[in-house]
């Protein structure tokens, strides 16, 4: 492919800049594209904008009509977030900073531990490297439903029902998703610049987190986002594994909302649910920074 | 890049962790799953070994092979439709229209939501229209059809919008040059430079699309849970919008029998699901360019 | 440069990273079990400890609170665990694997137990099982006791009595006082009337909307479907069966249509509503009848109505001897002691058990807590207005209706009939595929279920 050779002789260094600047200029289709993504837009916030709208209308409100605003006799005020945090006697803070430190922990395990493997796995070229990558594209497959009695009993005899112990489990049962990503972009960086720094002396592990790494941010970044987005909304596994007279995370503390004989507090749940998306609105705002400064890790390859 | 003396210390510290916990949480569990497809069981710890007879059953239940062609038909349109907007959206948010950066935030936006709530929100939205028509999800299983496939799309075409853009991201920006160096009109630009570059990505979002839409189980519990079902002149209930793990989920807690012949169905599931799913990744990688 | 910024990031995440983890391991260490419950499990190991696997979500900080009173009287260590709705099955199927299983939980009846028989520590000789006030009130095989049922429930048609007595009084009603409602086609006068009213009474319908969402359809495809099985089986003379024949079908039909016609919505719009649609009518007496239980006091009452305003008649469905029919009594919640697990948690179990329905402690945060009317010795005195209407039913001589749908054979089956009911109330589907999923699907669920 001739395409590809031009980057196998592309000159050693491009001065890292943008590939294309933020705003150019405005051809009519991008015009048109612009009005056409907006009109998406709204059908895209819509839902969010519905929950965000219902969790201060009362559960009879929510009920006979969702799509309106609420008014003087559906409104309810913070009143749904105020149930929703001091329910039952399980303090809700805890089942946030438990929430957190599942999320962050498991990502930050994945990412550093599936990155590795990955890179490992695509530039060795061993029968046992290429069994190891095609049983994580196994893992991808499988529904949860099919290992989901296993898995919790697996848990609970290696003692991993705590908030540590499921780090190990979501970097298992993620690892598939994660080194299946990586490796696809692992393919993509030329193998020159690892050589090269090979033959400067420096060792596979310096090899990786100084130059592989940083190359592989925007990859980084997307799969940090799945991975988060997975970890924090899961609800089966935590479910089945923690051991919840001490730990809940939030989507299983919302579930307690909806009690026997048909009685759920919509609007208490509503109410959880735009709590529980305020981190991740944060988070994915912070990381979109990134991703645009992926473009400029991206021309280091060149 | 690996030298044969430190090979294997190396192997240890790149693989081992990942490793380790993927045969405790899942290489474990995914074999006695298998052995328990053979058993008769309630909990794993009193497995009986029956050999093939949950096999049997599954394969002689009208719902389970209903629910199979129901989930092939759902897998190729949303397969199709998902990879060619998000493509299209990901192509359009990098070429630098105005707005890309709220965008690329918004059309991400419903994976914020966990699938469960999500599929509450789009039901009520679905009945709240449908129900000026008189009817609802729940009555017609052409709805139930197309609310998944709407909702599917408009979820998961942000997802994999968000894998396009760093596959986008990651062509060198002098392919770009030399193509227009060597004189290649945007079509060209596209199909010689973009697209070949792009097979990585393009692997990835149609094997994720397809094991995601084929695994699909929240977005249909919540939407439709299987609804509309009829029963069919044998007395069995077939549910006419359900897909395969919500089947098989549902087989697990249909009666005290049933439990091993939920499992079988996975393994079952399992097989179909990993044949398709390497026959794609196959025919992709084939086409990726080999650096 | 880069390097340091990708270090950067990385020590940043870090630094979160422990941050959270001393704050769980806080969380961790300060919750939990309470130091005094650590020592006795040091200390008197022998003395067991129990573990319970609640099915209510609602009443699980109850439990929790009941759990530590019993912990601080006792020294005896007891775990409430609750499942989330709709997922006991799951839960239990999941905790019974663990090392630590469940010594208590529980079963809904029958066919509940049949799936759990292997695990039901025999409750014959227990004190519980002699605290009963009736022995109906236990799960039994042959002299086995494997469940004990610790609430008991009645439903029936709730009304408005304010709007009632309105009704009553207006000078298009036919009938002219509650004890003249004692058969279906009393009922059906009455709704006929008050429908065709409405705007008078200032009511949307009779009867509130008989919602086919799966938070509301069990009210019909499990609890008004247990009268024509509950008449089949009296005039059978039996109290299970593997086909049902449904000899009272055009019964469950007709009470059925008269729901759906003298409603507040039309039939189209079922599918649609919800529970809490519902109750919201009935609270805000858009609507005078209202089928549901005795559990729904609570909301009622947080709604706004009072006791004055409360009343519950039979479920007439024009069957049996309507004079004497009683309200529909029984349990779906049974208690059960897991055989497997070791001695002294057993023994402690039971103790506990013991201590819930005999003490002053126990026996009124099980009334007052939880809203339960238990079938034991010392039970509380109920203050829920439906749990009198019913005893006062039977103290009238009147026989309540059993709950037979218990026996109805798997969740599969209740989904049939839920189904084609909503497709019939929606006009889509006809009253032949109810009958059909009623009776061909008991066939093929019952053969299923118990095949070997």
């Amino acid at each position: 492919m001739a395409e590809a050779n031009v980057a196998k002789v592309a000159p050693e260094r491009v001065k890292p800049k943008k590939e294309k600047p933020p705003v150019k200029k405005q051809t009519l289709g991008m015009k048109i594209l612009t009005v056409l993504f907006s009109v998406l837009s709204v059908f895209y916030i819509a839902p969010v904008f519905i929950v965000l709208m219902n969790s201060f209308k009362t559960n009879a409100g929510i009920s006979s009509a969702p799509f309106q605003f609420p008014n003087s006799e559906t409104f309810y005020g913070v009143k749904s977030y105020i149930t929703g945090m001091f329910f039952g006697n399980f303090p809700f803070w805890k089942t946030i900073v438990c929430s957190l430190f599942i999320t962050v922990g498991g990502v930050f395990l994945i990412l550093i531990c599936t990155s590795m493997c990955a890179w490992y796995l695509s530039r060795s070229n061993s029968i046992i490297c290429k069994i190891i990558y095609y049983l994580c594209i196994f893992s991808m497959v499988v529904p949860f439903q099919m290992v989901m009695f296993t898995l919790s009993k697996t848990a609970d005899t290696l003692h991993l029902t705590t908030p540590w112990g499921i780090l190990i489990i979501y970097l298992g049962f993620g690892a598939g998703l994660a080194v299946f990503m990586f490796t696809g972009f692992v393919k993509s960086i030329p193998i020159e610049i690892e050589e090269a720094a090979d033959v400067d002396g420096a060792g596979p592990l310096r090899t990786f987190f100084g130059i592989v790494l940083p190359i592989m941010k925007p990859t980084f970044i997307s799969v940090g986002i799945l991975e988060t987005m997975w970890i924090w909304n899961d609800y089966l596994l935590p479910y089945l594994i923690l051991d919840k007279a001490k730990y809940k995370t939030i989507p299983i503390h919302i579930q307690y909302l909806n009690g026997s004989y048909g009685h759920s507090d919509t609007s208490a749940i509503m109410a959880l649910i735009v709590l529980s998306i305020i981190p991740i609105v944060i988070f994915y705002f912070a990381c979109q920074k990134y991703i645009i400064e992926g473009v400029v890790a991206g021309a280091v390859k060149g | 890049m690996f030298r044969k003396p430190k090979r294997k210390l190396y192997s240890l510290i790149f693989v081992l962790p990942t490793f380790a916990a993927f045969i405790i949480g899942f290489i474990y569990p995914f074999i006695s799953g298998v052995y328990l497809s053979f058993c008769k069981f309630k909990t794993t710890s009193d497995a009986k070994f029956v050999g093939l007879d949950n096999y049997v059953k599954a394969f002689h239940d009208e719902g389970f092979l209903r629910s199979f062609w129901f989930t092939a038909l759902f897998v190729v349109v949303s397969v199709i439709l998902i990879n060619l907007i998000a493509f299209f959206v990901a192509y359009a948010l990098t070429l630098g229209i105005r707005g890309s950066n709220i965008f690329r935030t918004v059309f991400f936006m419903p994976n914020l939501i966990g699938g469960i709530i999500l599929g509450y929100i789009w039901q009520l939205i679905f009945n709240g229209i449908l129900q000026n028509y008189g009817t609802n999800l729940a009555l017609d299983a052409r709805f139930g059809f197309w609310g998944l496939i709407i909702l599917m799309c408009w979820q998961q075409a942000g997802y994999m919008m968000i894998i396009y853009i760093a596959g986008f991201q990651s062509v060198p920006a002098d392919l770009y040059e030399a193509a227009r160096i060597d004189g290649a009109d945007k079509k060209q630009v596209l199909t010689n430079v973009t697209i070949p570059m792009m097979m990585p990505s393009i692997t990835i979002c149609s094997f994720l699309t397809l094991t995601n839409s084929f695994k699909l189980f929240d977005q249909n519990l919540a939407l439709t849970g299987g609804a509309p079902g009829v029963v069919s002149d044998s007395g069995s209930m077939i549910y006419q919008t359900q897909m395969m793990a919500l089947n098989i989920y549902n087989t697990f807690y249909a009666n005290q029998n049933s439990r091993g012949v939920g499992q079988s169905k996975a393994v079952i599931f399992f097989v179909i699901v990993v044949v398709i799913a390497l026959a794609q990744l196959y025919l992709t990688r084939k086409k990726e360019v080999q650096q | 440069m880069k390097r340091k910024h990708i270090t950067r990031v990385a020590a940043l995440a870090l630094a979160g990273l422990m941050t959270s983890m001393a704050l769980v391991g806080c969380g961790g260490s300060s919750s939990s079990s309470s130091p005094k419950a650590d020592k006795t499990k040091d200390g008197n190991a022998s003395k067991g400890k129990v573990y319970y696997l609640n099915f209510k979500p609602e009443a699980d900080g109850a439990w929790q609170n009941l759990a530590k009173k019993y912990t601080e009287e006792t020294g005896i260590e007891v775990n409430v665990e609750t499942a989330a709705e709709g997922t006991y099955e799951e839960t239990l199927t999941a905790a019974m694997d663990k090392s630590e299983a469940p010594t208590l939980f529980q079963v809904n009846g029958p066919v509940g137990l049949a799936n759990w028989k292997d695990y039901c520590y025999d409750l014959k000789d227990s004190d519980i099982y002699s605290q009963l006030t009736s022995k109906d009130y236990a799960l039994s095989e042959g002299d086995a006791v494997y469940g004990i049922s610790y609430v008991i429930e009645s439903y029936g048609i709730i009304y408005n009595k304010t709007i009632l007595q309105k009704y009553f009084d207006s000078d298009f009603s036919t009938v002219k006082k509650i004890e003249d409602v004692n058969s279906f086609d009393a009922l059906k006068t009455v709704a006929d009337e008050i429908q065709a009213n409405a705007a008078a009474l200032g009511v949307k319908g009779a009867f509130t909307s008989a919602g086919m969402d799966s938070t509301s359809d069990w009210r019909f495809k499990t609890h008004l479907a247990n009268l024509p099985i509950y008449f089949e089986y009296k005039e059978d003379g039996i109290s299970s069966t593997d086909a049902i024949k449904g000899t009272y079908l055009d019964n469950y039909k007709k009470i059925f249509d008269l729901y759906v016609a003298d409603s507040t919505c039309a039939g189209t719009d079922l599918a649609n509503k919800n529970m809490t649609d519902a109750e919201t009518e009935f609270s805000k007496g858009e609507a005078v009848f209202f089928q549901n239980g005795s559990w729904e006091y609570t909301p009622l009452t947080t709604a706004g109505l009072t006791d004055a305003d409360l009343g519950m008649l039979p479920i007439y469905v024009g069957a049996g001897d309507e004079a004497n029919q009683g309200l529909c009594t029984g349990s779906e919640n049974f208690w059960c002691v897991n055989k497997n697990a070791n001695k002294d948690d057993i023994a402690a179990t039971l103790n506990f058990l013991n201590w819930c329905v005999t003490s002053e402690a126990g026996t009124t945060a099980l009334a007052e807590d939880m809203g339960f009317v238990i079938p034991f010795k010392n039970a509380k005195e109920a203050t829920n207005v439906f749990v009198k209407a019913d005893a006062e039913y039977t103290a009238n001589g009147k026989t309540p209706v059993s709950w037979n749908f218990t026996t109805m054979p798997s969740e599969t089956w209740k989904n049939g009939v839920g189904t084609a009911l909503t497709q019939y109330a929606a006009g889509t589907g006809s009253w032949d595929d109810v009958v059909t999923a009623f009776v061909d699907g008991w066939k093929t669920e019952y053969a299923a279920a118990n095949a070997e």
